[in-house]
């Protein structure tokens, strides 16, 4: 799935990050390290915006770009982009370790008495300066209030989404159709996929 | 009983399913809840569908939060694919032996006590080497093989020292150069090893 809108900013000029993963998937460590020189600042900045813990993170990201060498043979084109099997291994990951935490009741508790964080605040936190994190931006700030919380509390935060439903004092029906309007929403606006 | 929960939740079953691409795209799902989703997927030409756009959507938030890691993730990362490939590659080989059409098996008691086993292919020029109930040494020793034959007493590589405690086996050993007459001893040496044996070996095992 290419974007229609802009260049994957994971993929420039040069042999594609698609042919990156199958030259990996053979066992070349010099196409690995391309790989990491072009993803490590995507894999570690989530695990990072999902954890918000510098040391966890740069173990998780390690683990999760080892598992990018390790399964690259098992990467296929026909199911999606490179960029999208590497931040999904990298998004598993950060989940993984948030939820096998032992702190993580105790986080969950945490958050869960706070009022639901305002949307604003926990986007801004989540992009940096770059022309893909203003694009996110700004297709974020065209989905509704709640649409938006939903989105943002799953996948940046790490949490499922009765968990979600729990914080927002919502239906869990009416979380899954808010991700997935959201995201229906954000598809279009990002101009990824179809 | 048991009432299944799209029931509960008062949704047609296959609404329920297939509203579940988003948290799953998401990694939103309990694990109960991910597998049952992922049984479904194969037969759900649309959840597919669905499933790869939203998980472009994902990763793209995914990239809106790239930060630039710490120098020495770099290191790290690149040392530990080395370390693995190279296990990679002795698994191959090691495989290689184990299945080659001439594999042969020997297996002897060693005078230090425990046994020694080689599994050789004469045509792969290799040995797999490993061992059961050998003592554990000083840090300052190390069990070495050798390649014992007419082409002379060849250092063939060291063996980790053995787990302590029974059965204290050793990992298999790759050992290549194996040629025409040779048998494969073992002695014990100085930490780091020897160009030559120091010691009698504590076995030799022949390859017929």
């Amino acid at each position: 799935m290419e974007s229609r809108q802009a260049p994957d900013p994971v993929s420039p000029p040069g042999p594609d990050l698609d042919q990156l993963l199958t030259l990996v998937g053979r066992g070349d460590q010099a196409a690995f390290e391309t790989v990491y020189d072009r993803t490590a600042a995507a894999v570690f900045g989530l695990v990072l915006r999902v954890l918000r813990d510098a040391a966890q993170s740069e173990e998780v990201a390690q683990e999760a770009l080892l598992e990018v060498w390790r399964t690259a043979g098992r990467f296929d084109p026909e199911r999606g982009s490179a960029s999208a099997w590497v931040m999904t291994i990298a998004h598993r990951r950060a989940v993984d370790r948030v939820r096998s935490e032992q702190a993580a009741a105790d986080r969950e508790a945490r958050v869960a008495s706070a009022a639901p964080p305002p949307p604003g605040d926990e986007v801004a936190e989540a992009v940096e300066s770059s022309l893909e994190a203003e694009r996110v931006r700004r297709c974020l700030d065209g989905l509704s209030g709640p649409q938006r919380e939903s989105i943002v509390l799953a996948y940046y935060s790490g949490f499922t989404y009765p968990q979600v439903a729990t914080q927002l004092g919502l239906a869990l029906g009416t979380v899954k159709s808010r991700i997935r309007d959201g995201l229906s929403r954000l598809r279009d606006c990002l101009g990824v996929g179809q | 009983m048991r009432i299944p929960r799209f029931l509960a939740l008062g949704d047609l079953p296959w609404r329920s399913r297939h509203s579940l691409a988003g948290p799953y795209a998401l990694d939103a799902l309990a694990p109960a809840e991910r597998a049952r989703f992922e049984r479904h997927l194969p037969g759900c030409a649309a959840c597919q569908a669905e499933v790869r756009d939203f998980a472009a959507v994902a990763a793209t938030l995914g990239l809106a939060a790239a930060t630039a890691p710490p120098p020495s993730l770099k290191g790290r990362v690149l040392a530990d694919v080395g370390a693995l490939d190279a296990a990679r590659s002795d698994d191959a080989a090691i495989a290689a032996v184990l299945s080659a059409a001439d594999a042969l098996i020997a297996s002897a008691a060693t005078s230090a006590g425990g046994t020694a086993t080689v599994v050789a292919s004469r045509s792969g020029r290799s040995v797999v080497f490993t061992s059961a109930g050998l003592p554990v040494l000083p840090s300052s020793s190390v069990y070495e093989l050798w390649f014992i034959g007419s082409a002379g007493v060849r250092a063939a590589g060291l063996v980790p020292s053995p787990a302590a405690g029974a059965p204290g086996i050793t990992v298999p050993v790759l050992a290549s150069g194996l040629t025409g007459d040779d048998a494969v001893g073992v002695t014990v040496e100085p930490a780091g090893g020897t160009t030559a044996p120091t010691t009698t070996p504590i076995v030799v095992l022949t390859l017929h």
